[in-house]
């Protein structure tokens, strides 16, 4: 309580100085009349009493003081005419500010923009009630190389069933193409997600508007039903509240909207329209393909209080009967969970990781810069501080001025950072390549603020704490007396110079090798031969609605005529099309026996892809050996396929396999279709330029029907401008038809790199900020040096040095210290670009052509930043020099 | 850092003040007066000092202030010792009370 009165006695004293003082004079004033009556009392003159009185009392002023010190909250009062100080030198020394103020807030703001991104990504929890129940539940195949992949639909309902640690277990799939929406003009492509019908209650999301589904709907119920993402209902139905019940057209069939959900949600990922439930036939379960395909994400809540390790215990004794009772899907088939947020961050965490160490480092060479900066202008405030320590100033006062000062600076900073960080977070959120990240907003909220906070208050630490250190540690009679000869240096003063040089050197080379390493990479990325020619050619995707083209034939008919209208376009030279476009992802894949090979034996994981006639002719896919196909290669036709170069390696060692037979089953019977290999085409990129060609088979739309193809037209002239032209044919084939893209060859290449780009950009980016802040944190300090080094280059030049012996003198000096700084910085090259293997490609991390070309750049720019100050000081004029005291 | 001596003065200034306010809440000048009295003159207390000592007792927080009006009708700054302040002077005086006693010792001994 009685501390409680004190240190609001003190907080009076020190908010509301005048009153306390107005206070303490009436006090004194109530004494001294006192203490004079008494004297009139004892028969003094009225002046005389008065006088005796005010001797009495002592000194006023003292009394005053004394009263002051006592009251005022010492070190607050300190704290606030210390800001107020350096707010003044600030305004003072614009420049200097400045430069200090917009370098911290790159920094800051550097790290803010890519901190906000780690926030939203990895940080923040998923949107779901108690989201750390929720786990993603995969399969593995050793035989196959599967790893945390897809399930089977049959092993899923198993583990619902016979898992009793996952209180419920939903599954659902993104990669269903797309869907046309004939409803309110135009036909749209729409973007359907399929799920059980657990897959809302499982994640705990309810409806804004309607329903979800209910766990009975994952099984056919007579009508379909859907569920649409908030931006479709606002885009497309105009944010109708009455279209609960309503039924749509999709892909010409109807299908009733049950429910709306909030903005909010976006599982699996933002670009989903709606959501349907499978509504699979029962009897599918019986059958050997619902437990043999695997195409399912599964995701399990798992019973509150049950732990990782013992959900997934009771998980395997599952998987080991499944094992046990179907030999033939499941002989192999193992499973194990993640937690769903750590498998749905996955590979993002690392290029993200990657990011924050650079703008750490960013942020490390500003606050050496502006360390610099503070340390040049406490060496000039040299005679002011060794005044105040002769006059009695404790030099933990001045070690707390000096903080004061870097903090308020750091917080100036910080501010503008702050402010440059969000337009920073908006304009990484802007550029990320489509669902590189899988949140796609992110907002500057607390924890950024906190983290932002933080790494201010560290960085003024950082680059206060030299200056701090130094002026304290003066003598105040060493400092007076250099200060007298007008400000040379200390040999502390330099050491602490020579130390920002080397360490600014070291943390722009790791930079500089981190950026160039990618940039490396995406070279050698670059150049890699996707397998055909993405230049001159345009893809279209078109997905025909099964409830229309319901047989084979009507949508082999479909392709065959739009490829001929497409081709008497002007300009077009040839038509062609694929299921799969190169680049984007392969398609299915099975196994595979070749005939004549010993019972028992097969091969795993050979991609098919669909194709007609001239798609390898309008792609540019070389045919290696046998021939291309052919209109001739009919639906009752003898079932042919053409392979590529990887499986014919492969597989077919020292064999021609032209005229061999395949089929894709893994154990064949009299049921299994046998094709015959007509052809080998060199090997296409499936999925990305990084990743080699897999073992593919490419069979005829004819004999292998599928309503999704994407048409390649080649045309001599702009591929981009047959847009229109396609969309008119398109349109004029069927009305209720919509492209879900259309891309020119090159774009799709771009795409597929877009993500590298993207990190490598950014690295580049925050390099080449780095590098020039470190060129002119060097260049400062030099400058420095030199401009003290004024009076003994002086002298030299009077004996008779040359002014090229000057400059090589303080050039001598620079290298010396970017070597030095250079060492320091290969080595933690060394150390830190290992964490980034898997970002490279074709190059180690030790990459030797970077580690020599980027040391060499950077000697070369510190020769450049060296030299200014070397030929200032060689300019030195003897006569001035000398006389400058 | 002050010399050790005026640490010691300062004790004694604060317990003399503290011991008087015992009796009655008083003014500034009439703590002065008191301590003088008391003493027999011997203690002539700096009347300087006097104001700063309050600032120091009332952080501490064993005296509390308030204005009030003397009985000639002038405004007046009294201080009240609290509850903490009373539990304080005991332990001051035993404390300045064995002090002496030691110095007493050494006298007599040399």
């Amino acid at each position: 309580m009685s501390a409680i009165k004190g240190f609001a006695a003190r907080l009076r004293a020190l908010l509301s100085p005048r009153t306390t003082e107005r206070s303490l004079n009436e006090e004194i004033e109530f004494h001294i009349e006192q203490e004079t009556e008494k004297n009139l009392r004892l028969g003094m003159s009225h002046a005389e009493a008065r006088r005796r009185a005010l001797v009495e009392f002592g000194g006023l002023s003292q009394t005053r003081e004394a009263h002051h010190d006592v009251y005022a909250a010492r070190p607050l009062e300190e704290l606030v005419a210390d800001t107020r100080y350096t707010l003044r030198t600030m305004r003072r020394t614009p420049v200097l500010a400045g430069a200090a103020i917009l370098t911290l807030a790159l920094g800051i703001g550097a790290n803010t923009a890519i901190f906000s991104a780690v926030n939203a990504v990895v940080l923040q929890p998923l949107p779901f009630p108690n989201p750390k129940q929720l786990y993603m539940v995969w399969e593995e195949n050793p035989e196959k190389g599967w790893y945390k992949q897809v399930a089977a639909p049959a092993n899923m309902l198993d583990w619902k069933e016979q898992v009793a640690a996952f209180a419920d277990v939903m599954a659902y799939s993104e990669g269903f193409g797309t869907a046309t929406l004939t409803e309110n003009g135009e036909p749209t492509i729409v973007r359907p997600a399929f799920g059980t019908g657990n897959f809302f209650s499982v994640l705990g999301a309810r409806a804004a508007l309607g329903r979800t589904f209910v766990d009975a709907e994952t099984w056919k119920t007579g009508h379909r039903i859907a569920v649409l993402s908030h931006h479709l209902w606002r885009d497309r139905f105009g944010g109708d509240r009455n279209i609960i019940g309503r039924t749509i057209q999709l892909d010409g069939a109807p299908i009733q909207v049950v429910g709306v959900m909030p903005a909010s949600f976006d599982y699996p990922n933002e670009k989903v329209d709606l959501w349907e439930p499978w509504a699979w036939d029962p009897s599918n379960r019986q059958q050997v393909s619902f437990r043999r395909a695997h195409w399912l994400s599964v995701v399990a809540r798992v019973t509150p209080g049950i732990s990782q390790d013992a959900a997934n215990a009771q998980l395997q004794a599952v998987v080991k009967r499944l094992q046990r009772d179907y030999p033939g899907t499941n002989r192999v088939m193992g499973a194990g969970i993640t937690p769903l947020h750590e498998f749905l961050v996955g590979d993002t965490r690392l290029p993200l990781l990657v990011l924050l160490g650079a703008v750490a480092l960013l942020l490390l060479i500003a606050c050496a810069n502006v360390g610099n900066l503070m340390l040049v202008k406490a060496a000039d405030r040299e005679r002011e501080a060794a005044l105040r320590l002769a006059l009695g100033a404790g030099r933990r006062r001045l070690v707390r001025q000096a903080l004061t000062e870097s903090l308020v600076m750091s917080l100036v900073g910080g501010l503008a950072g702050i402010a440059l960080g969000m337009w920073g977070t908006r304009a990484l959120q802007a550029m990320q390549p489509a669902g590189m990240l899988r949140v796609s907003h992110f907002n500057f909220d607390w924890v950024v603020f906190g983290y932002v906070l933080a790494i201010t208050t560290v960085s003024g630490l950082l680059f206060g704490i030299a200056p701090a250190l130094w002026s304290s540690r003066r003598a105040p009679q060493d400092a007076l007396k250099e200060g007298g000869r007008g400000g040379s240096q200390s040999r502390r003063m330099r050491r602490w110079g020579e130390r920002l040089v080397i360490g600014e050197v070291a943390l722009a080379l790791m930079l500089s090798v981190g950026a160039a390493l990618l940039v490396r990479s995406l070279l050698r990325l670059q150049q890699v031969d996707p397998g055909f020619d993405p230049n001159g050619a345009i893809a279209a995707r078109l997905e025909l609605p099964g409830t229309r083209y319901d047989t084979g034939d009507k949508a082999n008919n479909f392709f065959s005529r739009l490829e001929e209208q497409l081709r008497s376009i002007p300009g077009v030279q040839s038509v062609g099309s694929t299921s799969d476009v190169p680049l984007t992802g392969g398609g299915y894949s099975s196994d595979f026996v070749v005939a004549g090979w010993p019972e028992g034996t097969y091969g795993s994981e050979v991609l098919h892809r669909r194709v007609t006639p001239e798609f390898f002719k309008a792609i540019r896919t070389p045919v290696l050996a046998g021939r291309a196909f052919t209109v001739d290669d009919r639906a009752k036709s003898a079932s042919v396929v053409i392979i590529n170069e990887a499986l014919a390696k492969k597989h077919f060692k020292g064999q021609d396999p032209i005229g061999q037979r395949i089929s894709f089953d893994k154990v064949p019977d009299s049921s299994s279709t046998w094709s015959t290999i007509v052809g080998i085409v060199k090997d296409q990129h499936q999925s990305k330029l990084g990743i080699e060609p897999q073992i593919e088979v490419f069979e005829p739309l004819t004999q292998s029907p599928t309503g999704g193809m994407s048409v390649i037209v080649r045309t001599a002239g702009d591929p981009a401008s047959l847009g229109p032209a396609i969309r008119r044919t398109v349109a004029a084939m069927d009305r209720s038809l919509a492209l879900s893209s259309v891309e020119t060859l090159n774009q799709i290449r771009a795409e597929s790199l877009a993500r590298e780009r993207f990190l490598t950009t950014l690295l580049l980016l925050f390099a080449g900020v780095g590098l020039a802040l470190a060129v002119v944190g060097v260049y400062g300090v030099m400058a420095q040096m030199a401009r003290r080094r004024v009076r003994e280059m002086g002298i030299r030049l009077a004996l008779g040095a040359q002014a090229n012996d000057v400059r090589w003198l303080v050039v001598r000096n620079g290298l010396r210290l970017v070597t030095i700084g250079l060492a320091i910085g290969t080595a933690g090259a060394f150390a830190a670009t290992r964490t980034m293997q898997a970002l490279l490609f074709g190059i180690a991390p030790k990459d030797p052509l970077t580690f020599v070309v980027v040391p060499a750049l950077l000697v070369l720019t510190a020769l450049v930043a060296t030299w200014m100050p070397a030929s200032y000081a060689s300019r030195a004029d003897p006569a001035t020099a000398l006389r400058a005291e | 850092m002050q010399p050790p001596s005026s640490d010691v003065l300062r004790g004694t200034l604060d317990l003399l003040i503290l011991k008087t306010l015992t009796l009655e809440p008083m003014h500034g000048w009439g703590i002065g007066q008191r301590i003088q009295q008391l003493s027999r003159g011997v203690l002539d207390a700096n009347q300087g000092s006097l104001y700063p000592a309050f600032q120091r007792l009332e952080q501490k927080g064993w005296i509390e202030s308030e204005w009030r009006t003397t009985e000639n009708n002038r405004r007046a700054k009294y201080y009240r010792l609290t509850t903490a302040g009373r539990r304080a002077v005991g332990a001051e005086a035993a404390s300045w009370r064995r002090y002496v006693e030691a110095v007493e010792l050494i006298l007599q001994t040399t």
